[in-house]
This record gives C-alpha cells, structure tokens and sequence, in this order.
C-alpha cells in the first residue's frame, strides 16, 4: 500500500531521511510544472524546484500536519518564485507596455499553417499572456488550470479567503481574455 | 426573454458564481441560479463562453515530456560512503588536479615499491625493489645510519649532478637544432630568393630586347620616311582611292 504523504513525513523525522525522497518523487513534476509556468525559464524553474524541496526538507519539523503537504509545499514553491520575479523585477515591463510592444497579433496566415505549429504560436501567446499577468492572478490561474487545485486549496495554499480566490481567478481570465480574444479565430 | 431584453451589462456580482460554476464546484443551488442567469444575461453568458474558450487556450500549453529534476537531498548525503563522496568529488575535480593527482599517487606507489629512479644518458630508467635487497644493510648502530644516510646524500648529490649535466646537454643540443635549423632555412630562403631573381632578371632581360627590337624598327622605318619626298607621300596618299575605284569598275 502507498504511503499518505503525512505518513511520510512521520517516518522522515522518525529518524528514515531517505523516506523524504519519495516526498520528492510524488511532488516533483508538479512542483516543476508550477515553477515553470510560474517563471516562464527552465533553468530556473529547476533551481526553483530544487530550492523548493530543500527548504521543504530543511523545516519539516515545523510541519504541523494542520495543512496537507501539498498546501504547504506549494506554498513554498510560490515564495521562491515571488523572490526570484522580485529579484528581476527591475527588467519587467507593465501589462500596457507589454501589450504595446509585443502586441500578441498572430500570424496573418495562421489558418494555413499546420495545426502542431498552430498550436505552439498559441502555447507561446498563452505563455506570453499569463506572464503578464500580475503575480497574485498568475500564481491562482496557474494552480486551478495546470495543478488542478479547488478554489478551497488555494485558499488554503495561499492564506486568503476563498472569495478573494476566485475573484483574483475572474480578474485573470478576464485579462487573459483580452489578451487572447484575438486568437478565437484559430481555435 | 428575447435577447433583446437580456441584460447587456455586465454588472450582476455573480462572479464568484460564475467561477464556481466554470470550474464545476458549484453547490446544487447555486448551479441551478447561475444556469437561470445565463439564460436571462447577454452579457454573463457571453462572458462565460469566452472564459470557456481562454481555458482551452490555456489547456494548449501542455508540458509534453515534464525532465524529472534531479533532486540530490541532504539526508540522502549523510547516508553515503567515503568511496560515494569521492567518486562524486571526482567527477567535479578538474582535469588538471586529476592529472597531479595522478602523478602524485603514482610517485607515492613507486616509493612504497622502493623504486629506485635514475636518470642517465640512456633515458629514465625505474628499478622496483620491494624488499629493499639492493639497499645498504640497515646499520644496526646510530654510526651506520649516520654512514648511510651521508651515502645517500652523496647519491642525490651525484643524480642532481647528473641531472644537470643532461639538462645542460639538452639545452644545449636544443640551440644547436635550433641554430641549425635557422641556417637551413635562412639558405633555402636565399637560394629561393636568387631563383626568383633570376627568373625576374631573365624576364627584364628579354623585354630590353624585344624594346630594343622595336625601337630598331621604328628607327628604320623614320629612316625610310625621311627618305621620302612629300610629293611621294601625296601621290602616294591620292592614289590609293584611284586605286580602290579602278578595282570598283572592274
């Protein structure tokens, strides 16, 4: 039989380090999944990963076990994500800026082109789009759409009321509409 | 309701609802209220289907094949071997240290041989001894040490020495090649030098010539022309075309 996560951690801190390797196993496609999407780069998404589940290992005696794992592991992840976008956060540029610059138009022959390269220019806007979303909205969208999380996980990963969720989650895609309406015609 | 009559403006605060029920968490009741407003709201219900199309937007950025970090934990480090430690701290050494470190293990295991190295004229050569049989007889009194230890001393002296005079040679037969090599340059470079020389000469030569021999021709053909009176270059110069007309008629 698998091993809850809290069972896990119970045989960690029993004095069984490698148990958290399984920990890490479970929780490391996802937490990768939510850095990357979170940090838009590979390579720091990885580092984000990794610092993750060091500082996860590091203050495990301070689990509780009043939050599941995954609540407070993400919650983790997301920390090291805020402090790696503040740290470059003077090369940002504001959504309008953004919008003005890169302006998201697709190809004017998109309809003609292969539907795997179709679906990669709309990866790549739909990347390009949540990146400009402000932190608090990204951080909601991207654990609802790609981690699968409910309203009340969120609320709980995060430490907000589940109201402020969703209304941060209708603010996104509300943005998100914006920014990606022009490419209705491609889907 | 026609759609005419349907709200159009999108200020019903039904947000969390609508969110709610996008994501399918609704509780009955309030599945059943957003179901009754769409029908009722332009606006929610436009809305609502150009949410539903942003989320399959959203669903287009798949990660197709996720790499699987490679997570090293601190636990996981404490359990390893001295042989895990350094394997690992020699896949990060250098390839520098590595070579040192090679070299060094190597003079470490030739001394625990008891090899001896010498360094003659015929090149390096290593004599391995492990039982030391070559060696002195070990001097059963501080004397004997003293004697054996001045003996050794006199050996290094005489392999520093030795060592010397090969490097010295080595040196000096280096310059010599070198000297020599210079030389043999330096003469193949003349030769080759000379040969474009002359071929540049022979060239220069033979075009003196040829303007020689022209300026011969011109010469005799200034001659020829001073001979001439004018009248001759005239009727020269006339009939020609009288010439040319005689040749038309016929």
């Amino acid at each position: 039989m698998e091993l809850s996560d809290t069972q896990i951690i119970e045989r960690t801190l029993g004095g069984e380090p490698d148990a958290f390797n399984m920990l890490v196993r479970r929780w490391e496609r996802q937490i990768y999944g939510l850095t990357l999407r979170m940090l838009g780069r590979d390579e720091e998404a990885k580092d984000a990963t990794q610092e993750t589940f060091l500082s996860a290992y590091r203050n495990l005696p301070k689990f509780r076990g009043e939050a599941k794992f995954s609540s407070w592991i993400y919650r983790i992840a997301l920390n090291i994500c805020n402090t790696k976008l503040r740290s470059r956060s003077k090369f940002a540029v504001s959504l309008d800026e953004q919008r003005e610059t890169t302006g998201f138009e697709l190809a004017a022959d998109l309809e003609d082109l292969g539907s795997e390269i179709q679906r990669e220019q709309i990866t790549r806007h739909v990347r390009r789009a949540l990146q400009g979303l402000p932190f608090e909205m990204r951080q909601v969208i991207i654990m609802k759409e790609y981690e699968g999380l409910k309203f009340s996980e969120i609320a709980e990963v995060l430490g907000i009321p589940l109201s402020t969720v969703k209304t941060r989650m209708y603010t996104g895609l509300s943005e998100l509409r914006k920014r990606l309406e022009h490419l209705r015609e491609a889907m | 309701m026609s759609g005419e009559e349907m709200n159009t403006q999108n200020n019903c605060n039904m947000h969390e609802a609508l969110m709610s029920y996008l994501y399918d968490e609704s509780t009955p009741d309030e599945k059943l209220r957003v179901e009754t407003h769409l029908t009722d709201c332009a606006a929610c219900k436009q809305e609502f289907h150009a949410f539903e199309r942003v989320r399959g937007m959203l669903q287009q950025w798949q990660l197709d094949d996720s790499p699987v970090v490679r997570i090293v934990t601190e636990q996981g480090r404490g359990k390893r071997s001295i042989l895990a430690v350094l394997k690992e701290l020699i896949s990060v050494t250098p390839i520098w240290a590595k070579a040192l470190g090679a070299v060094a293990m190597a003079m470490l295991v030739l001394a625990v041989l008891g090899t001896d190295v010498s360094i003659g004229r015929g090149g390096v050569s290593l004599h391995a001894d492990l039982l030391r049989r070559n060696r002195a007889v070990e001097p059963a009194n501080a004397g004997g040490q003293q004697n054996s230890m001045s003996s050794d001393r006199a050996s290094i002296e005489q392999i520093r020495a030795e060592m010397k005079s090969l490097v010295n040679q080595l040196v000096a037969d280096s310059g010599r090649d070198q000297k020599e090599r210079i030389k043999a340059e330096l003469v193949s470079l003349q030769s080759e030098l000379q040969n474009t020389h002359s071929a540049d000469l022979a060239k220069v030569i033979s075009r003196i010539q040829e303007q020689q021999t022209r300026l011969k021709t011109i010469e005799r053909d200034i001659d020829r022309r001073e001979g001439l009176d004018l009248t001759d270059i005239l009727f020269s110069e006339v009939s020609k075309p009288a010439e040319r007309s005689t040749a038309g008629g016929d």
